[in-house]
């Protein structure tokens, strides 16, 4: 039974010649688990806005959407909020109250249910997500991953029919976002519900999707199993294939036309790996990668780092140190509350260690998690000319970070990713040396982080001192020469990115784990397709 | 905090007690209607904040009550019995002294009535009570006590950002991107709302709270006690006067089941509690 069916569905924004939706035609059934994917600005979450009638943006619009069986438009308000349950990317904004069981409640008060039935459905609701753990807490003592679970939560309390979520993973660390993912998958197997979002994590939502929708430039180019969506992206040569799962990525590489089935969990690759090498007799002795060995001046020695928020609080850095030299990237890497972010604040010198010492060599300069607390100016142009340089250096820094359509906007309106270019535009033009960037890949699409990943190595190849605090283990195993691991406050291991990597078991890359037993120096996609003899791209 | 019996009753209970006690514990200035208020908040606040939390108040406390007593015969020259003179000339009166006393006292009883208050009707249990007068008074106070706390936060964050990105401190602009963060992200926040069917109508207003018979038996009890202490103050049993000279009405019937009623009152939660107390502990010696 279909609870969506989109006709012919063209939009454009207001001031937009180019519509950003161009003639989709999608029928949702009951009980599918609808992916969207496609690169940053190719309509996939204009598309999904069009799916919750409160969230539909404005702008010129042609065709239908029915949402079982009636006009989106003609649905009863009541309906419209009860049924289509939508979450949002910001796990912020989209609480309302201030406590756990009140936001709970919310969406039911607002339905007009009287207190018994609220609190039967806020308990099956607060059970089902482990909530009941921290009914009564404040929302302010939540973790982000926590707060986007109690947005789901809140919202699957209405008891809707179909679920709509737009990245809803976007903010949060890996371990979180599985969580969520995971959650997810539940609704979806044990309750029935039908789920449609859009997801940059293909690794982890595609082994959930019963169905794939890939879009690009507003139109849907591929449309089915995941799978058979990798088969057909492969065919078109789509430049959005660097997003889609490891496994995936490998065999497109490495296989002729119609060699079996497309493997999209780790298990799958594994298996596909060991078949494959089997019949084409390559020995796992052929991938022993050159390291890479290269010792510069030290920018930045942390020396025996003792610090803690405050006197009676635990100590979160305990003992910490290490040397960051010029010219290399180095990522940390580490679980939350392990002391990454804080070991950069004292780094920079936002806080002060009560023990140890800091010798940076020039000044250093840090990118916080969010791009958006960096800006103060009105326009981006405004918020850059704060910064004092030359005209020439503006120019550079301005199409390096690729800003040049987005000078005159209020920096909020930009995108997530427009706005970490524009932040890191900001610091570039102070010319830093010693770079700290936290987090800097979060919400970023896998296109962009390639394109951000090269303005770094630019950096470091003119000299600059780069260390990056990240979840991203994909992304540091591609880019970073050196690798450190914290644990606890404290440093457990460092190493060169591939010895780091090659030796982990499960804080490693899903190319690590699919070819480890295989190919034991595989850290990246690009190692695996070599081994085979496939051309990397 | 230490689990207290009576804040497990419902909101109004709390109120209904809190404005009894505090209410009376501002106009009784007889001494021992007084020393059964105080006694009843030193208590109950000792069960609420834990010796440590009671020890550290007494520390302000003490000193804020000899000060009191002590400043007012300094310029209270009322009163019959002179004990002596100060170097100006006016007299300091055993009548003074006492009254001085007396409204130390009071004062240190109220504070400590609030210091229980504000244990027993945690922010859940006021926005409760305000949403029971009028309901979009509650979802406004929720609404605030949530995105407050984030301003501050933010408010932070952007200065240290500025820091980090070796920028001075530019307070003007901070605060007009602080405004304009606000306004973003209550658009967000409001979009939020409409998507969860806020503005429809026959919005109802759930709570964690409900009204139980023991709660009935609670506020009955609590009104009892009150109105008795009303009408026996009213008839006057429990006159007491300072000045010119101390006068009191004299011990009666009526005075003496007054006190009680007022001891009663007062007492309530600590009553609960060590109800509970004995319970408990009679309850786990059959396991």
């Amino acid at each position: 039974m279909e609870i969506f069916r989109i006709d012919g569905l063209t939009f454009t924004y207001p001031t937009r010649e180019i519509p950003a939706l161009y003639d989709i035609n999608l029928t949702v059934n009951r009980g599918d688990f609808v992916v969207l994917c496609g690169p940053s600005g190719c309509g996939k979450t204009t598309l999904l806005r069009h799916l919750k009638p409160t969230a539909a943006p404005y702008g010129k619009k042609s065709g239908n959407i029915l949402f079982e069986g009636t006009q989106l438009e003609s649905l009863s308000a009541y309906n419209a909020a009860a049924k289509i349950g939508f979450v949002r990317q910001s796990c912020e904004n989209q609480i309302v109250t201030d406590k756990v069981w009140h936001e709970l409640a919310f969406g039911l008060e607002s339905l007009g249910l009287n207190s018994s039935v609220i609190r039967l459905r806020v308990a099956e609701m607060a059970y089902f997500f482990g909530i009941h753990t921290w009914f009564y807490q404040n929302v302010s003592e939540l973790s982000g991953g926590q707060k986007q679970i109690l947005a789901l939560a809140s919202i699957m309390a209405m008891q809707p029919d179909v679920l709509v979520l737009d990245e809803p993973t976007a903010q949060l660390d890996p371990i979180a976002a599985g969580e969520l993912l995971s959650a997810l998958g539940a609704i979806h197997q044990k309750l029935g519900v039908t789920v449609i979002m859009t997801e940059h994590r293909l690794e982890e939502a595609f082994p959930l999707a019963t169905r794939v929708v890939a879009l690009d430039g507003g139109r849907v180019i591929a449309d089915g199993k995941p799978r058979e969506v990798g088969l057909r992206l492969r065919e078109q040569n789509m430049g959005m294939f660097s997003a889609m799962p490891t496994p995936m990525r490998v065999w497109a590489a490495c296989c002729a036309e119609n060699d079996g089935d497309c493997p999209v969990t780790v298990r799958e690759g594994t298996a596909w790996l060991a078949r494959k090498m089997a019949d084409e007799g390559i020995s796992s002795k052929q991938c022993e990668p050159a390291l890479r060995t290269r010792i510069n001046a030290p920018a930045l020695t942390l020396h025996d780092i003792w610090f803690r928020y405050g006197k009676n609080l635990p100590d979160i850095l305990k003992g910490i140190s290490f040397t960051v030299h010029y010219g290399e990237i180095t990522a940390i890497l580490g679980g939350n509350g392990s002391g990454k972010t804080t070991v950069l604040s004292v780094a920079a010198e936002i806080y002060k260690q009560q023990r140890g010492k800091v010798i940076a060599d020039k000044k250093v300069y840090m990118l916080p998690q969010d791009p958006q607390a960096t800006f103060i100016g009105k326009t981006v142009s405004e918020d850059l000319r704060l910064i004092k340089s030359c005209p020439q250096e503006y120019s550079r820094v301005i199409s390096l970070c690729r800003l040049d359509g987005f000078l005159d906007c209020h920096p909020y309106d930009l995108s997530g990713g427009e706005q970490q270019r524009a932040a890191l535009a900001k610091l570039l033009l102070a010319q830093p040396e010693i770079l700290l960037l936290d987090e800097p890949t979060k919400g970023l699409d896998a296109e962009y982080k390639r394109v951000f990943a090269g303005i770094l190595r630019e950096l470091a190849d003119a000299g600059a001192a780069i260390v990056l605090v990240s979840h991203d283990i994909e992304f540091c195993a591609e880019y970073a020469d050196r690798c450190v691991l914290f644990f606890d406050g404290g440093m457990l291991a460092e190493n060169d990115t591939r010895g780091f990597f090659g030796g982990n078991y499960f804080y490693t890359t899903s190319a690590n784990r699919m070819a480890r037993t295989l190919l034991p120096h595989a850290v990246t996609v690009n190692d695996i397709i070599r081994a085979l003899g496939g051309d990397a791209p | 905090m230490v689990r207290d019996a009576f804040a497990f009753y419902h909101p109004i209970v709390n109120i209904v007690y809190f404005t009894a006690v505090i209410g009376y514990a501002m106009f009784f200035l007889h001494p021992i209607l007084l020393g059964i208020s105080f006694l009843c908040a030193a208590v109950y606040a000792l069960l609420l904040k834990g010796k440590k939390a009671f020890l550290f108040g007494l520390v302000f406390m003490l000193p804020l009550l000899l000060f009191t007593a002590a400043m007012n015969p300094l310029f209270n020259h009322q009163g019959s019995t002179i004990l002596s003179y100060l170097p100006n000339g006016n007299p300091v009166t055993w009548e003074s002294v006492l009254y001085g006393v007396a409204a130390a006292g009071m004062l240190v009883t109220v504070i400590a009535w609030f210091v229980c208050f504000n244990a027993v009707i945690t922010s859940d249990k006021m926005v409760y009570l305000f949403g029971r007068a009028m309901p979009a008074l509650s979802l406004v106070l929720s609404l605030a006590l949530r995105f407050v706390p984030r301003l501050i936060a933010q408010a932070k964050v952007i200065n240290k950002t500025q820091k980090g990105m070796g920028q001075k401190n530019n307070p003007i602009k901070t605060l007009s991107i602080l405004v304009t963060w606000a306004l973003e992200n209550a658009i967000e926040t409001a979009d939020t709302m409409k998507a969860r069917g806020y503005g429809l109508p026959g919005r109802t207003a759930f709570s964690l709270f409900t009204f139980r018979r023991r709660d009935g038996y609670a506020i009955a009890f609590i009104s009892f006690c009150a109105v008795i202490v009303f009408i026996g103050a009213a008839v006057g049993s429990l006159r007491f006067r300072y000045f010119p000279t101390v006068q009191y009405h004299p011990a009666s019937a009526v005075s003496v089941l007054t006190c009680i009623a007022y001891l009663m009152l007062c007492a309530f939660p600590i009553i609960m509690n060590m109800k509970e107390a004995l319970h408990w502990k009679y309850s786990v010696s059959t396991v």
